[in-house]
C-alpha cells in the first residue's frame, strides 16, 4: 500500500483529503505544520508528499527546500497546495525543487486523488 | 569783447579816419582853390557813409547777438529736463533775409525732429522698463510656484544644456553646482531612463507627454518612488523642432505604498475566503462521488459544509464592517447607555461556547452606573469579539473574566483569560487585519478580523482605546477604555 503524507494547517481540508485517498486504497498520515511533516518523513520515508504552502512553525516552501537538500528525501514526489494564488512561481519551484504542481484552493480532492495516480503509477513504472 | 565787435570797433574808426583826412584834404584844396562848396558836399557825403556804415555794422551785431540767444536757448530747451519751450516764434527778432535766418530755421527743425525723437525714446524707454518690471516678477512668480511646486522640475535645451531646474529637482538630481556649469545632460541626471526618456521625447514630431514610474534615492539617501512626465518643449508654431524638453517628477512613494497594502489586503482576505471555500467544495465533492462511509459521516460531511459557509458569512460580514468603518460610512448612532447592560447581552452570547470547553465565564460588573455615549450595537459586537477571542484561545477548564470598572473620568472593559497568551511581536501585531498568531490557528477557527474590527469600533467610533496585555502561556487581558458620560437624571 502506497504511503502518502499529507500536510495542511486547516484540519477540514486535511481530513477531506485524507478521505478521498484513504477510500482510493491509499495509507495516509497527516500532519499540522511543516515541521510534524519533517520529522515523520525522517521516521518514515513517504511515497508521496502532499503539502500546503503557509503554514505554522515550518511553511510549505522552506520543507521541500529542507527535503530536497537532503540525499534521502531529493526524490520524493511533492504536490504543493495553496490559498494565495499569484504569489507562488511554479516555474521556479518546478524548476529548483522539482513540485509536481501547485494547487491553488479551492481545489477538488478528485483532482488531487488523480495526480496522485497518475505520478505513483508513472514511479512504479 | 568778441573779435567781430573788435573788428566793427576798428572798420568804423577806420572809416571816420578815413573821412576826417577826405575833408581835411578837400578843405585845403577849396581854400587854394575856392571851392568850398565842393569841399564841404564831398565832407557830407563821407559822413554819411561813415553813418552807413555804422548802422549795418550795428544791425549786423544786433542779429548776432539774436541769433546767439536763440542758439542758446535751443540748447537749453535740447537737455532732458528743461521744460523751456522754443518756437519759431522767436525768429522774427531777426530780421528776415538775414545770413543767419536760413541756418536758424534748419537748426531749429534739426533740434525739433531731435526732441520728437527723444520723446519717442523716452517713451519707448518707459514701456520698455514697465514691461520688464512685469516680466521680472512673472519670472519671479514662476520662480515662487516652481519652488514650492514641490516636485521636481528640470528643462533642458536642444543642446542639453539644463536651462531650468528647481530647487526640487538640484536636490534630487544633485544639481546645484553643475547648473551654473551648463554641463550636458546625461553626467547630470546620473540616471539613464531619465536621459533617454528626454532624448526621445526631444526626438518627437508631436508635443506628448511620455511617463514612467522609477526609483530614486533622494537628498537623504532614501529610494522613493517617482512618475516621471516628460514633454517636448513648444517652440513658435513649430513643434517639429527640437527646442528641447520638460521633466516632472512626482513622487509617488505613498501612493505605491497604498496601492501595496491594497493589493496585500486583497490578498489576504481573498485567502481567508478560499479556506472556508476550499473546505465546501471539497466536502460537496466527497458527497457527490459517494466517499461517505455512513449516513453518520454523511452528517459529518453536511455540518462542515455548513460551518465553513458560517465561517465565510463571518468574514464577509466583518469584511463589510471594517470597510464601512474605514470609508466613513456606517451609520453610528450614539446614545447614553448603561455599559453593565451591554455586557452582561455579551456576556449572555459567549456563554454556551465557554460551557463547551468548560470555561468559567465570570462577570465581574461595577456596581456603579457606568454610562457612556455609544452606539449599543457596535459596542456588543466589540464585546462579544474580545470575549469569543478568550474564550476560543483559552484551554479547556480555563477562565475567562469580564470586568467593567470606572478609572478617572474613563470607562473600563476588560476581558481577561487565563489562555495560551501572546509573545511581544503578537501583541503589537494582533490588531492588524487577517493578523493571525500560527501557532495558535488550530485552536479555532477565525477570520483575522474580529479584534481589527474592535480596534475600530473603540478608537474611531467611540473615541477610546484597545489595548492588550498579555504573557505567554498565562493569558491575556484585552482592555477597551471609553470616555465617561455621567447620568444626568
Amino acid at each position: 500500500m502506497k504511503h502518502i503524507l499529507l500536510c495542511d494547517d486547516d484540519v477540514t481540508i486535511l481530513r477531506a483529503v485524507e478521505i478521498k485517498l484513504t477510500r482510493a486504497g491509499y495509507r495516509v498520515t497527516c500532519c499540522g505544520d511543516g515541521q510534524a511533516a519533517y520529522d515523520s518523513i525522517q521516521r518514515e520515508l513517504p511515497d508521496m508528499i502532499i503539502s500546503d504552502c503557509q503554514m505554522p512553525r515550518l511553511g510549505g516552501l522552506e520543507l521541500v527546500r529542507k527535503l530536497r537538500s537532503e540525499e534521502a528525501t531529493c526524490l520524493v514526489p511533492f504536490l504543493m497546495l495553496t490559498g494565495k494564488g499569484f504569489e507562488l512561481p511554479l516555474e521556479d519551484l518546478r524548476r529548483d525543487y522539482a513540485v509536481l504542481d501547485v494547487m491553488a484552493k479551492p481545489f477538488s480532492p478528485r483532482e488531487i486523488l488523480h495526480i496522485v495516480e497518475t505520478t505513483l503509477t508513472a514511479s512504479v513504472t | 569783447m568778441t573779435l567781430l565787435r573788435q573788428l566793427t570797433l576798428g572798420f568804423f574808426l577806420l572809416a571816420i579816419g578815413v573821412t576826417c583826412g577826405t575833408g581835411w584834404l578837400a578843405l585845403r584844396a577849396a581854400e587854394q582853390h575856392g571851392a568850398v562848396t565842393f569841399a564841404a558836399i564831398v565832407a557830407g557825403i563821407t559822413l554819411g557813409a561813415a553813418t552807413w556804415q555804422m548802422f549795418v555794422v550795428e544791425r549786423d551785431r544786433r542779429e548776432h547777438l539774436a541769433a546767439r540767444r536763440f542758439l542758446e536757448h535751443l540748447l537749453r530747451y535740447g537737455e532732458p529736463g528743461c521744460g523751456a519751450a522754443v518756437s519759431l516764434d522767436t525768429l522774427p527778432a531777426i530780421t528776415a533775409g538775414s545770413v543767419w535766418e536760413e541756418p536758424l530755421k534748419k537748426t531749429f527743425d534739426y533740434f525739433s525732429s531731435f526732441q520728437d525723437r527723444r520723446l519717442m525714446l523716452e517713451n519707448a524707454r518707459a514701456a520698455a522698463d514697465i514691461r520688464l518690471q512685469r516680466l521680472t516678477s512673472q519670472v519671479e512668480w514662476m520662480e515662487s510656484v516652481l519652488s514650492n511646486l514641490g516636485d521636481p522640475v528640470l528643462a533642458v535645451n536642444a543642446y542639453d544644456e539644463i536651462i531650468l531646474a528647481n530647487r526640487d529637482a538640484e536636490s534630487l538630481l544633485r544639481l546645484r553646482p553643475m547648473v551654473t556649469d551648463k554641463r550636458r545632460l546625461p553626467p547630470i541626471v546620473g540616471c539613464e531612463r531619465l536621459t533617454n526618456m528626454i532624448h526621445e521625447v526631444r526626438r518627437r514630431t508631436s508635443a506628448t507627454l511620455r511617463h514612467e514610474e522609477l526609483e530614486l534615492e533622494d537628498a537623504t539617501g532614501h529610494k522613493r518612488w517617482y512618475r516621471a512626465s516628460a514633454g517636448k518643449l513648444p517652440l513658435a508654431n513649430d513643434v517639429s523642432q527640437d527646442s528641447g524638453a520638460v521633466l516632472v517628477l512626482r513622487d509617488i512613494t505613498t501612493q505605491r505604498s497604498m496601492q501595496k497594502q491594497h493589493a496585500e489586503f486583497v490578498s489576504s482576505a481573498s485567502h481567508e475566503m478560499k479556506a472556508p471555500l476550499a473546505g465546501i467544495k471539497a466536502y460537496v465533492e466527497l458527497l457527490a462521488d459517494g466517499d461517505a462511509a455512513d449516513e453518520a459521516e454523511r452528517e459529518e460531511f453536511l455540518g462542515v459544509i455548513n460551518g465553513q459557509a458560517d465561517r465565510l458569512q463571518r468574514l464577509i460580514d466583518n469584511l463589510l464592517n471594517i470597510a464601512r468603518i474605514e470609508a466613513g460610512v456606517v451609520k453610528v448612532s450614539k446614545q447614553s447607555r448603561s455599559i453593565n447592560e451591554i455586557l452582561v447581552e455579551a456576556a449572555q452570547v459567549a456563554q454556551p461556547a465557554a460551557e463547551a470547553k468548560h470555561i468559567t465565564l465570570v462577570s465581574d460588573l461595577s456596581p456603579l452606573y457606568l454610562g457612556a455615549l455609544v452606539d449599543r450595537d457596535m459596542l456588543l459586537q466589540a464585546a462579544i469579539n474580545l470575549l469569543s477571542n478568550a474564550v476560543k484561545y483559552t484551554p479547556d477548564g480555563g477562565r475567562v473574566t469580564l470586568r467593567s470598572r470606572l478609572a478617572d473620568q474613563e470607562l473600563l472593559i476588560e476581558v481577561e483569560d487565563t489562555g495560551v497568551g501572546l509573545s511581544e511581536e503578537d501583541c503589537r501585531l494582533i490588531f492588524e487585519k487577517f493578523y493571525r498568531v500560527d501557532k495558535d490557528k488550530n485552536m479555532a477557527a477565525g477570520t483575522g478580523l474580529g479584534l481589527a474590527l474592535a480596534k475600530h469600533i473603540a478608537e474611531d467610533v467611540h473615541g477610546g482605546k484597545l489595548t492588550v496585555r498579555s504573557k505567554l502561556g498565562v493569558g491575556s487581558t484585552f482592555s477597551i477604555s471609553i470616555p465617561h458620560v455621567a447620568r444626568t437624571n
